[in-house]
């Protein structure tokens, strides 16, 4: 793929190359804070004088190239928060000019809540569907133990919805859980969890930029349906050493960063523990003092600059969560990740990324008690090696590269110890290959007109060795088929067309439209509602095609008052094809042929999102309301009708307000309503085996009752010096004690077992929380 | 409902070690639900036995979910059970909507179909007899949980190696049947001395006390009654916080039918909680 991919590209670069005869040079360079050496991604470049202008931002390594006709301009660089640059240069050479942004005092006290791009940026870029997170406004918003948590904070913009009381897993327009890509520093990290969901495997101290793609997906991604979530790690301070941290109720964490050569090379690691268990086993009470329940991750990042043309580095992370009971259970589940990645500047107009990424998760889960006792360990590891090139002209940036990701899937593995119930059993492993090649075009047909198009061109195999069946109705074997190593069994091959385009009506106002088709081979079977440790991972076979989803979206955004107010309408419409659902009596674990166990259809997901944020001043914030609808339509499930995914939820409205009451004081709020989920009541009953039993007609039509919450949170700064700062963070999580709808169950009472009664059980009350940050 | 199975077992016990987290603010209340309701449907409950006797088949009406759970009899069927050998058992009805034979025994192997006349409609299943596994023993598992000793009643028995089994137990105590189905099959477990953990949640039933007498009952049943009881063990809470989405069970019955038609061993033990 690699190779068909290349000339296309020259025949392109030529092309346009030509079509620009005028006199042009080039201005490129990186943009970095000047205090920590910290790249600034997204940061605005521009050049202007009397006549014309040309802009541009940052790419993730904060470098930029800039094309524009030879002449007098001012350079401008901006970036909120920062102090911007401005010079006056003279283009009629290819300039090399790197820029240190200082950090603007006055800025400090307001909280950024929108990405820092360049004015009208939102307006302007082809891209749609696209949030960015700013970290520093995580500070201040309130959450669920005092943690803050990128995946949790994501969930309350629009089109994001929550998997469920304080769990990190979440649905991007109408798609399941497993349909989002989640990358740290372009490693997969396949279980975003920790302690089951109550917490996300994303350290916010150690994380830089979290950019979440919903719709109008750019070219160089792929391999999910829904989303992109792609969070990325600081360097790291190369001016000096600095150490930050922050003491909680439950958890505590530090972060460590310095220069390893000034100016030329940093590192960073952060690390972060729960103890809860240390609390339990202060408990006199024997019981609760032998469990285990805690988790623990570390990030680290090394950067080395080696010259102006060519950057290292290596990144990585290391979780592990242990839960257990003494002499009854073990559990234990992480993520380990690597990047190595190098950063080559060609020329001024020519930059080059090539990454070489280790990727695992596994859980073993251990029964102790003797006559049961049994080890099952599962793991899904990837070998991923990607190069990507961007090519800046003076109208065009091109993207284009290449990808291949060797997976492999080791599903179950049993093993036991004496007399155990269990037998020993070893699941047979799974290869697979995917390869990728993709180029996109960001046009600025005119200065009204801006278009994102492109390809990507994707191919997945599923690779011996291995003994691959098919199965009959029922569920048993039809046939087997057997390929040797390193033999390609089964190849699908799919392009996947991406096309974006912006329309300004005014500087601040513009409409905007997108197509994307994505697929999918990698694949999450979970009995549960959203992720748990023990999902299984199966590739895309003989029996599993490949999910499709195509999406379209409409969108209308306006800002006003020089970007203080921020507002998008999105409409978009998704077509999901191969599906997959679950038998009756379903047996996904430690199952050979778990592909026995499934059904395949279609779905449909189509919705309506407002957003509107306030950036700038003391009351900063954001509205966003979300009309959506998602159905599935599953051979075998409601009669093959059409029925409501479980995710499907009408109404949802976030509210988010922080207000910076004071330079020591800030306070925030944030209010969530969800109208319930959509699930299955009984429409009847009847006994069988002596017990109620209940009958049901229709999949996923009843609503749970709606989920509302308030949450609130004060932070105080302690009294600042040159060389220490901190602050307390108070939280009140439910703030309102509101007993949100965790669960149903139908049951007969216990008083009088003639009659039935639906109980609902709820999670979290209201519950306070304090952290103590400091940095020093 | 919640059975034993390897997945159910971790569940129950990673629920246990969450409960630590959580204990202190989950809560359950009962609510207000608002249902749809539907016609009521033909509820037929067949069970033959490898055990010389009365065997037993109900025909009854579901209910709507709102009602009682009284369940109105559906009097006047036809009931008549062959086998593969051409034996023929007409059933009569001994009691509005219970129809029996007197004196019965399925054989081991044998296939056994019941045909059902009911309000017009003729309801067929088929269910072959298994071989049958003894339960051999009972015991009492204690687990230590958060300061309270919580005892489990635990069912032994040799899996044989060469067949495929499933199995059904139904637990009593004290005379009161316990409100959990539990099925398992060899899967994980054939040829093996079996430990099966008969787990149950005690907001349904009675703790297990001192003195307290446990009956177990182990049935040797075929595929599809297995298939009918591991999906209704399976089904949990709804919502985000449940698990398999319920839905009504895969009978054996033609004709939409709800309830099923089993041929199956069944073998009992008594155990007086120490």
């Amino acid at each position: 793929m690699k190779q068909k991919s290349y000339p296309f590209l020259i025949f392109l670069l030529c092309l346009f190359s030509q079509a620009f005869s005028q006199q042009k040079f080039t201005i490129s360079g990186t943009i970095r804070d000047a205090a920590t050496g910290e790249t600034l991604i997204g940061a605005t470049v521009k050049i202007q004088n009397a006549t014309q202008s040309f802009g541009t931002s940052c790419n993730a390594y904060g470098f930029y190239s800039l094309t524009g006709n030879s002449g007098d301009y001012d350079l401008i660089v901006s970036y909120t928060g920062y102090q911007s640059f401005s010079k006056k240069i003279t283009l009629n050479a290819a300039l090399k000019l790197n820029i240190d942004l200082g950090t603007n005092k006055a800025d400090l006290n307001e909280v950024v809540i929108t990405s820092r791009n360049r004015k009208n940026e939102n307006v302007r870029s082809p891209q749609m569907g696209l949030d960015k997170l700013d970290m520093k406004s995580l500070d201040n918003l309130p959450v669920l133990f005092g943690e803050k948590d990128v995946l949790k904070t994501i969930q309350l913009l629009p089109g994001v919805k929550s998997g469920g009381e304080g769990n990190t897993g979440f649905f991007v327009r109408g798609g399941a859980s497993d349909q989002n890509l989640i990358l740290l520093d372009e490693a997969v990290v396949y279980n975003s969890s920790h302690l089951l969901g109550f917490f996300s495997t994303f350290n916010g101290d150690a994380i830089k930029d979290v950019s979440l793609y919903k719709g109008g997906m750019p070219a160089q991604y792929g391999g999910r349906l829904s989303s992109v979530l792609d969070v990325k790690m600081q360097d790291g301070n190369n001016k000096e050493f600095a150490a930050e941290g922050g003491i909680g109720l439950i958890a505590s964490r530090i972060k460590v960063e310095g220069p390893i050569v000034k100016d030329k090379g940093s590192f960073m690691i952060s690390a972060r523990r729960t103890y809860i268990d240390l609390l339990l086993k202060a408990s006199s009470d024997s019981s609760l003092n032998s469990n285990t329940l805690n988790f623990y991750d570390i990030n680290a990042k090394l950067n080395y600059k080696f010259d102006d043309k060519n950057t290292l580095f290596v990144s990585g992370y290391f979780g592990q969560d242990n839960i257990g009971i003494k002499d009854l259970f073990a559990n234990d589940w992480g993520n380990t990740t690597a990047t190595i990645r190098l950063n080559h500047v060609f020329n001024d107009k020519l930059f080059s990324n090539t990454s070489v990424i280790y990727n695992k998760y596994h859980y073993a889960v251990e029964l102790l008690d003797a006559d049961n006792n049994a080890r099952v360990t599962s793991m899904i590891r990837d070998y991923n090696v990607k190069e990507d090139l961007q090519y800046y002209s003076n109208k065009h940036i091109i993207r284009f590269g290449a990808q291949a990701i060797h997976h492999r899937i080791a599903p179950s593995d049993i093993t036991t110890n004496g007399n155990s119930s269990f037998n020993p059993l070893a699941v047979e492993n799974r290869y697979g290959l995917e390869l990728a090649g993709y180029v996109s075009d960001e046009w600025t047909l005119t200065d009204k007109f801006n278009i994102l198009y492109g390809v990507r061109l994707s191919g997945f195999s599923l690779l011996g060795p291995g003994t691959f069946n098919t199965y009959d109705s029922d569920g048993a074997v039809a046939s087997a088929a057997t390929a040797g190593k390193g033999k390609f069994f089964k190849t699908y091959i799919y392009p996947e067309p991406r096309f974006s385009a912006s329309y300004s009506l005014t500087d601040e106002t513009s409409l905007k439209a997108s197509y994307n088709r994505n697929t999918q081979n990698i694949h999450i079977l979970t009995n549960a509602n959203t992720g748990s440790p023990t999902d299984q991972y199966v590739m895309s076979s003989n029996n599993i095609k490949p999910e499709l989803a195509d999406q379209v979206a409409l969108g209308y955004f306006r800002n006003s008052k020089d970007n203080s107010f921020q507002f998008s309408g999105e409409v978009y419409y998704k077509w999901l094809q191969n599906q997959i659902d679950y038998k009756d009596g379903a047996e996904l674990i430690a199952n050979a042929n778990v592909e026995s166990e499934l059904l395949y259809g279609t779905g449909r997901a189509y919705g309506m999102e407002l957003y509107a944020k306030k950036t700038k001043g003391r009351l900063t914030g954001w509205i966003s309301y979300t009309l959506s609808k998602t159905e599935r339509k599953i051979e075998g499930i409601n009669e093959g009708n059409y029925y409501n995914a479980k995710q499907d939820r009408t109404h949802d409205l976030a509210l988010v307000g922080i207000y910076n009451f004071n330079p020591r004081w800030t306070f925030s709020a944030n209010y969530i309503y969800s109208t319930g989920n959509a699930v299955t009541y009984p429409a009847g009953k009847y006994n069988v085996g002596g017990l109620t039993t209940y009958y049901y007609t229709e999949r996923n039509a009843n609503r749970m009752p709606y989920t509302s919450r308030l949450d609130l949170s004060a932070t105080l700064k302690g009294k600042e010096t040159k060389k220490y700062q901190s602050s307390w963070s108070f939280g009140v999580y439910n703030a309102l004690n509101r007993k949100n709808p965790y669960s149903i169950a139908f049951r007969d009472k216990k008083n009088d077992p003639t009659q039935t009664e639906a109980v609902q059980t709820s999670l979290f009350g209201i519950i306070p929380s304090v952290t103590y940050n400091f940095k020093f | 409902m919640q059975h034993y199975n390897f997945l159910l077992k971790y569940i129950t016990y990673s629920c246990l070690s969450l409960g630590i987290l959580i204990s202190s603010a989950s809560c359950e209340k009962v609510i207000d639900v608002k249902l749809n309701t539907s016609a009521s449907k033909l509820v037929i409950e067949g069970m033959i036995t490898d055990q010389l006797g009365v065997q037993t088949i109900t025909v009854t009406e579901s209910v709507p979910y709102t009602n009682s759970n009284v369940y109105p009899p559906v009097t006047g069927a036809q009931v008549v059970v062959t086998d593969d050998d051409n034996h023929t058992w007409t059933f009569t009805e001994t009691k509005p909507g219970i129809y029996t034979y007197p004196s019965l025994k399925a054989e081991t192997g044998h296939k056994y179909t019941m045909k059902v006349v009911a309000k017009n409609t003729t309801y067929t299943a088929s269910s072959t007899m298994p071989s049958l596994v003894k339960l051999d023993t009972l015991s009492i598992k204690i687990i230590t949980f958060g300061g309270d000793d919580i005892k489990t009643v635990e069912a032994h028995f040799r899996d044989p190696a060469d067949q495929v089994n499933q199995y059904r137990w139904i637990m009593k105590v004290n005379g009161v049947q316990i409100k959990t189905v539990y099925a398992d099959n060899d899967r994980l477990t054939n040829g093996n001395e079996v430990t099966e953990t008969l787990f149950y949640d005690d907001d349904l039933n009675e703790k297990l006390k001192t003195g307290d007498v446990a009956e177990v009952e182990m049935q040797c049943i075929d595929k599809d009654v297995f298939t009918y009881w591991f999906t209704l063990s399976q089904q949990t809470d709804n919502g985000p916080g449940g698990g398999v989405t319920p839905g009504n069970p895969p009978s054996n019955i033609s004709n939409n039918a709800l309830g099923y038609f089993s041929v199956n061993t069944t073998n009992k033990k008594t155990l007086t909680v120490d």
